[in-house]
């Protein structure tokens, strides 16, 4: 095989590899960040809810919590956000009937975030930081639907 | 075979720069017109349109209405590329009681700071997110 004909087969191949292994270097921001000194002053046992959203703005989500018998609950407040960098790789194959891809993905491997929780009163029970993953229930049950001819079981 | 690979790399290198907005950013002067303990479901459902999500906790409920920006900046260089994502929100939580009238809320406007960068670059400075709340103050959304 000549000379040419090798660095043209090289190139072609070069020129193919994008499409099926890429490597990236990817940078993520997402939302807002709350850091402990946004929290300074918010007093658990004092702080009411209305106080908290003023100093921190609007969670990334709220949930239930604590629900009694009388149907009163108190409310779980979250904030999460990312700043991260880090190397992914990308491998992908397909033709007309089979088709796959294979991806890791450094950065999405963990995301901060901070929960408060409030009593039935909607005041500042306690808060934490961690990753969301951690801080969130791990499983969350569809609530039953309850039809008015037939009793919810 | 070096020239023709460096040939190749830089015909396949280039840039890419998108941009994605989901639900109309939210304005202040809206929120400003509610008043905790007379504002109902009922009016801010009126001013705001159908919340993104509804929470209910226990006799109260919470809606949320959200606005995401989203500005991504990727150079290809052939096989390795570079990427950067950017998204901020305008997000409220608002909180009603048992009868449907608001509690509190709370709010971060925060879309206009979404910014173009490479992924090395530093952004989100202090002082750049000022200036970009001050523009948005001042154009009144």
């Amino acid at each position: 095989m000549s000379r040419a004909v090798r660095s043209l087969g090289a190139a072609l191949l070069l020129a193919a590899l994008p499409a099926c292994v890429t490597g990236s270097y990817d940078r993520v921001h997402l939302q807002e960040p709350v850091r402990e000194a946004d929290l300074a002053g918010l007093v658990p046992g004092v702080a009411a809810l209305g106080d908290c959203l003023q100093r921190l703005g609007a969670p990334w989500r709220v949930l239930e919590y604590d629900v009694d018998q009388d149907g009163n609950s108190g409310a779980a407040l979250l904030w999460t956000w990312r700043d991260a960098a880090g190397w992914g790789v990308k491998a992908e194959y397909g033709d007309d009937t089979v088709s796959g891809s294979l991806s890791y993905d450094a950065v999405a491997a963990e995301q901060p975030a901070c929960v408060l929780w409030f009593d039935h009163r909607l005041v500042l029970q306690r808060w934490r930081f961690g990753t969301a993953g951690d801080l969130l229930p791990r499983r969350q049950r569809p609530a039953p639907f309850a039809d008015a001819a037939e009793p919810a079981r | 075979m070096p020239r023709a690979s460096i040939l190749l790399l830089a015909l396949l290198a280039g840039c890419a720069f998108g941009r994605q907005d989901v639900n109309e950013p939210i304005l202040a002067a809206d929120l400003r017109a509610f008043a905790p303990g007379k504002t109902s479901a009922a009016e801010v459902v009126a001013k705001l349109g159908a919340p993104t999500e509804v929470v209910q906790l226990g006799r109260r409920s919470a809606y949320r209405y959200d606005a995401t920006r989203t500005k991504s900046t990727v150079l290809f260089l052939g096989i390795v590329n570079f990427a950067n994502q950017d998204a901020r929100q305008d997000r409220v939580w608002l909180f009603f009681d048992d009868k449907d009238v608001l509690l509190h809320y709370g709010a971060t406007l925060s879309t206009q700071r979404t910014q173009y960068a490479l992924p090395w670059e530093d952004v989100h400075e202090a002082e750049d997110h000022a200036a970009r709340d001050a523009a948005r103050a001042e154009s009144g959304r």
